[in-house]
């Protein structure tokens, strides 16, 4: 049962196509073990649809169409139902990567044990992921060991968490896999993971974070969050 | 059952720009390779999806391109279409989204094959009770899109039309970043008002 979702304006951009590689994929993530949020999409996508249709007119060439059909018949392209669908999805999950968002298996060369992880501060790994990211901006997996209470911080910009395994508490509710929180510059949180195992969480963030305190500020560029 | 037969000569009476005609079109060209019907979605849609491309930032010949591309994917999926989910308006958008971000990549991309995606959440059977007509959905999100106050509608059509991101949003209109969110908060909550009104 997922309890948090994405808000209506993440949800809105990700319709209109109008998000960062690193953003989409964290929407898809989402939608890809969420059925009311896919819904939720379909709605942002008939205003698309609306917009599409109140647009101005631009003339097209006078024989587009003719061209259009020649290149249809010299392709042969058929109105196949199946054509061009499930190609790309040749890798084999491994076990524990079962039941992880398709977006994400296609990203990952192994399960969760088998990546490279990083440690950023006591009790905190990362693993950055390979997509194309704006300047600022990050996108990587948060492992929270069992426990571990991560620096209270702030936010400048905007950063998305989904919980893949595990679960973490803050002072804004309990979030489990599927679940996902997101964060502006005006709130302060201090996230635990709230069982014995680890908390794996995607993480989106498009401006580095502000840690309280003076300790933290010097820990920062270390941690590096 | 109706008939290819049938549905052609239904095409041939209804050029309009009806969204029920243009669904039925779009029906015919998927289970028929109807050739007239492709002809009458591409004189509707054709002109339009050149000014989206080029509001996206495409020179004019290659949004013509990416016209063309648009239709051979239209005409390659028209049989996964089914217009009990969507309005063809709403379907030819999101071919042509996808085609965009594809394309048009200032954004990066996520995997080699990001279209896989979007491909699977079309095809995919929604469990949703989608009895609502989608033409009576349409004219109504047309509706509440005209009524919406204009800064709201301003933030709509730049996240649709120019694909820019809140942060965009909020450089370009030099507003502070929250109340570009509010605002296109405040307009989808009346959209979905809207609908959730229209299926009770």
């Amino acid at each position: 049962m997922i309890n948090h979702h994405p808000s209506d304006e993440t949800i809105l951009s990700y319709a209109a196509g109008a998000m960062s590689a690193a953003s989409r994929l964290f929407v898809s993530s989402h939608l890809s073990v969420c059925e009311s949020c896919r819904e939720r999409v379909r709605t942002a996508e008939v205003v698309g649809g609306v917009l599409l249709n109140d647009i101005e007119c631009t003339p097209v060439s006078a024989d587009a169409f003719d061209q259009l059909m020649a290149r249809i018949d010299s392709n042969a392209v058929e109105t196949s139902a199946v054509n061009g669908v499930g190609t790309s999805s040749s890798k084999v999950a491994s076990a524990d990567m079962v039941g992880l968002p398709e977006p994400l298996q296609l990203l990952l060369d192994g399960g969760f044990d088998e990546l490279k992880w990083k440690t950023v501060a006591p009790g905190v790994k990362q693993y950055p992921l390979p997509v194309d990211v704006l300047p600022g901006e990050k996108v990587r997996l948060l492992k929270l060991s069992p426990g571990f209470v991560t620096p209270e911080h702030s936010h400048h910009g905007h950063e998305m968490t989904m919980v893949l395994k595990g679960s973490f508490s803050d002072e804004t509710g309990r979030y489990k896999a599927g679940d996902v929180q997101e964060m502006d510059g005006s709130v302060h949180h201090q996230p635990i993971a709230d069982t014995e195992e680890d908390c794996i969480c995607l993480v989106v963030t498009d401006a580095p974070l502000q840690f309280k305190g003076v300790i933290n500020k010097l820990l920062q560029p270390f941690i590096g969050f | 059952m109706v008939t290819c037969e049938q549905l052609t000569l239904k095409v041939e009476r209804d050029l309009g720009l009806d969204p029920r005609k243009l669904s039925a079109h779009l029906v015919s060209v998927g289970e028929c390779s109807d050739r007239s019907a492709f002809k009458a979605l591409f004189d509707h849609f054709a002109p339009r999806l050149k000014s989206f491309y080029i509001r996206s930032g495409s020179s004019e010949p290659f949004a013509e391109e990416l016209v063309q591309e648009t239709f051979m994917s239209i005409w390659r999926k028209a049989g996964l279409y089914d217009p009990a989910k969507a309005a063809a308006s709403t379907w030819i958008f999101t071919i042509a989204r996808n085609l965009r971000i594809d394309r048009l990549r200032k954004e990066g991309r996520f995997v080699q094959k990001e279209e896989f995606f979007f491909e699977q959440a079309m095809v995919e059977e929604g469990d949703q009770e989608a009895y609502v007509d989608q033409g009576v959905i349409g004219e109504a999100v047309e509706v509440a899109l005209t009524q919406l106050p204009s800064n709201q509608a301003e933030v709509i059509k730049l996240s649709f039309y120019e694909h820019a991101t809140h942060a965009e949003i909020a450089s370009r209109l030099q507003l502070p970043l929250g109340t570009v969110k509010s605002r296109l908060r405040l307009a989808f909550g009346r959209l979905r008002t809207l609908l959730a009104d229209l299926e009770q």
